[in-house]
This record gives C-alpha cells, sequence and structure tokens, in this order.
C-alpha cells in the first residue's frame, strides 16, 4: 500500500520570484527573499503553524536551505521532504548557450567532478550513455538529488517541464524507470508534477504504472489546467487515492481567487494533499486553516 | 481519425524547439509524427531507440525517401533556406522557427514562392499567440488608447552570463546567431504584429558583453511616416532576469498600455464602456483572460501556435497568423538595424 502524503505541504515558488500571474510581483517576492534569513524566517512561521510536509525545487539556492535545515535535527527533523527536481532553468539557459549533448556533458560531467562512476563513464564518452538514455536520466537524478542528502524525502517530483514534454512523447518507458528507481534508489514515492493531469492520469492506467504522486494545478477559474476544469474535476472524483495521490497547487491561481473562495472550491474536491506558497505569516495561518481536505 | 487521413509530419533538428515541438504536436488528435532528421547521432540514437518514427541523419535524405505533408523546420536558421526550397519543390507545408532564415535575400526567394502557392507558411514568432499580447493587439485594433504616438519594447534573459566558450551556431551571426537574431526578432515582431512596420530605422547600437562575434544587448528607434515613433532594447546578459520577459509599452492620445506576457495595465483617459475600463489605472491579469489549450508543455501560446498551423493545413483558418511575409518583414528590420549600425552607430 502506497504510504500517505502530508494533506499540507508548503511550497518555494514565493522564495525564487516566480508569480505566474505578474512580473511585477514575481519582482518584489524576488527582492524581499534575496537575503536568505528571509527564506528562514517563513519557513519557521510555517513550521510553527503546523506544517509538516516542503517542497523544494532543486535550484542555486535550495543548497543553501537544506543545509540549514540538516544543522538542527532537533528542532526539523520531523519535517518530510517533497523536492521537486530538476532546477528546468539551470537547463535551460545551459542548452540555449550550448545545446542540448553540451549542456548534459556539463552538468553530468562538471557538476559531478568528485564522482569516480562520472569520470568513469565519461571514458566511454556521452555516445555511450546516449545509448542509455534511462542510465543518463538516473545520473541525472542523482546529480539533482545530492542537495537533499540526510532528509526525510517523501517523495521526489520530477518538474512538469520534464513530465509533459515526455507525456507528449507518448514514452512508457521513461516514466516506468523513473518511478521504479525513485521507489529504489529513494526510498521515496514517485511523483509527477503536471499541468495535463486528465491526460497523465488516463496514460499511466493505460500503461500500468501504479502507486505514483500526481501534483497538479487545481482551482476553480481552471487556471493552468489542460485541457479544462470540468475534466480534471471528472478525473479527480473517479480517481481512486489508494492508487494515485493528487496534490493540488496554484490552488489560488496566482491570487486571482480569494483564499476562502479557493479552498471552498478545493475542499469539495477528492484531493489528497495541497501545495501552497505564502510569504507572510498572516496568509500562512490563514492557508493552514482554510484547508480541510 | 484513422492513420491514412492523418497529417503526415516531419521534424527537421530535434535540438531544443524540435524537441519541444514534437511533444507538443504529438498531442494533436490529427497528426501523426512520421520522421525526424538530426545530424547528431547521440540525439538520433535515442530518436531511434525510444519513438515510433523514421529517423535520418541528413534532411536530404529524408526528403529523397519520403513526402511529408508537412514539416517543422527546427535547425540553425542559416539550414533553413535550402531545408524549405527542399519542401517547395515537393508541395509541402512548412512552419519554420525564427528566425525566418539567416540571409534577406533568402527570406524574400522563400516568401515569393510560398506567397504564390497555396501551402501554409508559418514562423515560430510565439509572441503573436500569447493570451496578453493577443488582447493588447485586440485594443489596439479597437483604438481603446486611442491614436498611437510611442511605444518601447523590450526583452531580457539571462542566456549569457559569462565569458568563453560558446560553440555552434548561436555565435555566428552569419548562422542567425546573437542577440538580435534570436531574441530581438521576437521583440520587434511584436512591434511588427501590434503597431506595424517602422518607416525607418535609426540610432542603433550593438553592445558586446561576453560573446565575441556576436552582440549581447541591442537597441534602436524606429520611425514612422505618420509622425508615430519607438524604441527597442533587449539584452540576453542580464542575471536580474530568471527567465526571458518581453515588455512592450504604449502611448496613444487616449491613454497608456504596459504590457508583458502575464500582465496588461492600461491607464485609461478616459472610461470604455465597450471594453469595461474606467478612467485612469486598469489592471488585466493573465488569469482574467487566458484560454485553456488542449495539452500544455511550455506555456499555452507554444500549443495555440502549433495548433493553428494544423488548423490552416486542415482549411479551418484561412489567414495564418505569422507567415513567411510577416517574417520577412522582421527579417528587413533586423537588416536595417545592422546596417544602421554599421553605417552610424560604431564611432570611430
Amino acid at each position: 500500500m502506497m504510504g500517505k502524503i502530508d494533506k499540507i505541504v508548503f511550497g518555494d515558488n514565493q522564495f525564487f520570484g516566480i508569480n505566474h500571474m505578474s512580473q511585477e510581483k514575481a519582482q518584489q517576492l524576488a527582492e524581499q527573499f534575496f537575503d536568505i534569513s528571509n527564506i528562514y524566517r517563513i519557513y519557521n512561521i510555517a513550521i510553527d503553524a503546523g506544517v509538516n510536509g516542503i517542497m523544494l525545487n532543486s535550484n542555486d539556492r535550495a543548497r543553501d536551505i537544506c543545509d540549514f535545515f540538516r544543522s538542527d535535527p532537533a528542532r526539523y527533523k520531523h519535517l518530510n521532504w517533497y523536492p521537486s527536481i530538476p532546477y528546468p532553468y539551470k537547463y535551460a539557459n545551459l542548452v540555449a548557450e550550448k545545446g542540448i549533448i553540451p549542456a548534459i556533458n556539463e552538468v553530468l560531467f562538471r557538476d559531478n567532478n568528485a564522482s569516480g562512476v562520472a569520470n568513469l563513464i565519461f571514458k566511454g564518452g556521452l555516445a555511450l550513455l546516449s545509448k542509455d538514455a534511462i542510465k543518463m536520466m538516473q545520473m541525472l537524478i542523482d546529480t539533482e538529488m545530492k542537495i537533499f542528502r540526510g532528509l526525510n524525502v517523501k517523495v521526489v517530483f520530477l518538474q512538469n517541464i520534464i513530465t509533459d514534454l515526455m507525456l507528449g512523447y507518448d514514452v512508457r518507458t521513461v516514466f516506468e524507470e523513473y518511478c521504479q528507481y525513485i521507489r529504489k534508489k529513494y526510498k521515496a514515492l514517485p511523483g509527477l508534477i503536471t499541468q495535463n493531469m486528465p491526460w497523465l492520469l488516463g496514460k499511466l492506467k493505460e500503461w500500468g504504472i501504479n502507486e505514483v504522486v500526481i501534483c497538479t494545478s487545481f482551482n476553480k477559474i481552471g487556471y493552468l489546467m489542460s485541457p479544462d476544469v470540468k475534466s480534471y474535476i471528472e478525473a479527480a472524483s473517479r480517481n481512486d487515492p489508494e492508487n494515485f495521490q493528487l496534490m493540488a497547487m496554484s490552488t489560488l491561481a496566482s491570487g486571482a481567487i480569494p483564499a476562502k473562495e479557493a479552498y471552498d472550491f478545493i475542499n469539495s474536491q477528492n484531493l489528497q494533499s495541497v501545495v501552497f506558497g505564502a510569504s507572510s505569516a498572516v496568509h500562512i495561518r490563514e492557508t493552514t486553516k482554510l484547508i480541510r481536505i | 481519425m484513422e492513420i491514412k487521413n492523418k497529417i503526415k509530419i516531419a521534424i527537421i533538428g530535434a535540438g531544443r524547439m524540435g524537441i519541444t515541438h514534437y511533444s507538443i504536436i504529438n498531442s494533436h488528435p490529427d497528426v501523426m509524427i512520421d520522421a525526424v532528421a538530426e545530424p547528431s547521432g547521440l540525439i538520433l540514437n535515442m530518436i531511434k531507440k525510444y519513438l515510433p518514427v523514421k529517423t535520418f541523419k541528413d534532411f536530404n535524405e529524408l526528403f529523397d525517401k519520403m513526402t511529408p505533408d508537412a514539416i517543422l523546420v527546427c535547425t540553425p536558421p542559416n539550414l533553413h533556406y535550402a531545408i524549405i526550397q527542399k519542401a517547395i519543390e515537393k508541395g509541402i507545408h512548412v512552419f519554420a522557427e525564427k528566425p525566418f532564415t539567416a540571409d534577406l535575400n533568402e527570406a524574400k526567394e522563400l516568401t515569393s514562392i510560398y506567397s504564390r502557392s497555396h501551402l501554409v507558411n508559418q514562423v515560430g514568432y510565439v509572441n503573436r499567440f500569447n493570451d496578453v499580447f493577443s488582447k493588447v493587439k485586440e485594443f489596439i485594433d479597437n483604438e481603446v488608447i486611442g491614436k498611437l504616438v510611442r511605444f518601447k519594447s523590450e526583452m531580457f534573459s539571462c542566456t549569457i552570463t559569462k565569458a568563453g566558450e560558446s560553440p555552434g551556431w548561436r555565435s555566428s551571426r552569419l548562422n542567425g546567431g546573437g542577440a538580435t537574431f534570436e531574441m530581438a526578432s521576437h521583440a520587434i515582431d511584436l512591434v511588427n504584429y501590434l503597431i506595424g512596420k517602422p518607416d525607418k530605422v535609426t540610432g542603433s547600437a550593438l553592445n558586446f558583453l561576453y560573446s565575441e562575434n556576436v552582440e549581447d544587448a541591442v537597441s534602436s528607434t524606429f520611425l514612422y511616416k505618420s509622425g508615430m515613433s519607438g524604441t527597442i532594447y533587449i539584452n540576453w546578459s542580464d542575471p536580474s532576469y530568471r527567465k526571458p520577459t518581453n515588455k512592450i509599452e504604449i502611448f496613444g492620445d487616449g491613454g497608456r498600455m504596459l504590457a508583458d506576457q502575464h500582465s496588461l495595465k492600461i491607464f485609461m483617459n478616459r472610461t470604455n464602456e465597450k471594453y469595461g475600463l474606467t478612467q485612469g489605472w486598469n489592471t488585466i491579469y493573465i488569469t482574467d483572460i487566458f484560454k485553456p489549450v488542449p495539452f500544455y508543455v511550455r506555456g499555452n501560446e507554444f500549443t495555440r501556435q502549433l495548433y493553428h498551423f494544423i488548423d490552416c493545413i486542415m482549411g479551418k483558418e484561412h489567414t495564418n497568423k505569422c507567415s513567411f511575409a510577416d517574417g520577412l518583414n522582421t527579417h528587413e528590420i533586423i537588416s536595417d538595424i545592422f546596417n544602421d549600425y554599421e553605417k552610424n552607430g560604431r564611432l570611430k
């Protein structure tokens, strides 16, 4: 049976200048959290408000954040971690600058200087690796996951840009191998972030891939929900949570929906978890009270 | 739809855009991807192993062996001409990534041939399919901020933030590399689309920060016979931007608009009841105006642009929103910027 995930998970978009609705708001957040101690302060408020789960993307600042949590086990050991990998912009910029193969090369072989395995494979070169895309994927996962070493990892999520790209390719093996590797190597639940939840759910069933956590935008206006909000509600209501646990993100549609209204809707859906981000004590306390799934 | 009736597509070039387009177009119920041509043996190997398509190392071989209904051209820009020429011979619909070609004369020739044919031709200026910019277009066309006077089109990213290695086609302007071809082309196309093609380009400056052979920033002034004018400024070496950002500001005699990919602010001199805009500042967020797409990979606009291409092929749409002629217009302005810089902008 699949282990149960936390009903409330605290996300990280607010810390990294991400706001889907407004670049101006994103800019404000980036300035507010440029000083990393402001990030730690917000985490402490969330934890004091009862949050037990943290979702964190493997971006440039995640290493420092993880060090902070590792440094005080007495206070933070009980937390469950929900890493999301990879940090898409690292790859996007590298690929834009150098091309796909040199970008992978750089991530695998330059970011991994200390790793004997990497050096060994480097001898065979990327040509060898490309014949085995799965092995390459596993090495990329390991590179990203180094940041989270020593933390209690509950789910490893694949970012939506990768999940949805692969979903379009319609290749079962990649999903199968990803899920298997996360279970075996990290003793964690495989997670997939998507903006095409009904499509993904249908495919996983067709492929016989089970016991996966799916994190997806879920809000009453249908923002970042393809194909539409109606299909999401239907797919969720038919879903068996013993098989796929659904975690809602973008519940406020980047602030377009007032919190009370947003969570009245979310609470009435067949969802197992909500990941939310907030940058003030008032919003954190309000949200943790409003989520009643 | 039965397989034999599906639109058969070949993807030429499986780089960053090729792999994105593959995923998106493969979700279309009326489309079947038949083949991929890609010179990199590493990437071709992976495609061969995991995807149910024919693979070719050389696009010539692809055209020798098969005739797809349509192709997506996602190679470096300097190869577009030779590929699209082959497509013309075989009567194939073409979607070409931006910039349309690396050479102005080639762009002119392809545009002239395709304009005379019945074949669908499209260039990948994706901003034309963005929800916010579509709204801006609707407002301009309906004179919501009155007669246009002045504009500013800007784009920023942190693509190149250190000196040194920049292999590949991106480091050469002849191959279609550099901040002007790669990024400013988006900002220029947005001006052409929303406001109109400028009559004169002046005051162009290029800045070289990290790249050796191509510019990292570009700015220019656009003049119109109507008296309207505007500027562009594009910088791909600005680490304060986490992801590529397009901004446009338009001043008219009835108000002012500020737009990026996610939101639109309008200052109205007077209330406009038809569009629900009140005197003073109005804010429209993408969440107010987005239209969902059937399958999402990298923003609604990417899906919408390729589905539009298919709609045009199927005859559901009769006017392409970003044809070769539009791509040529942008190319002409790029060319004017380079000429203006060489003649007037480079101080001895």
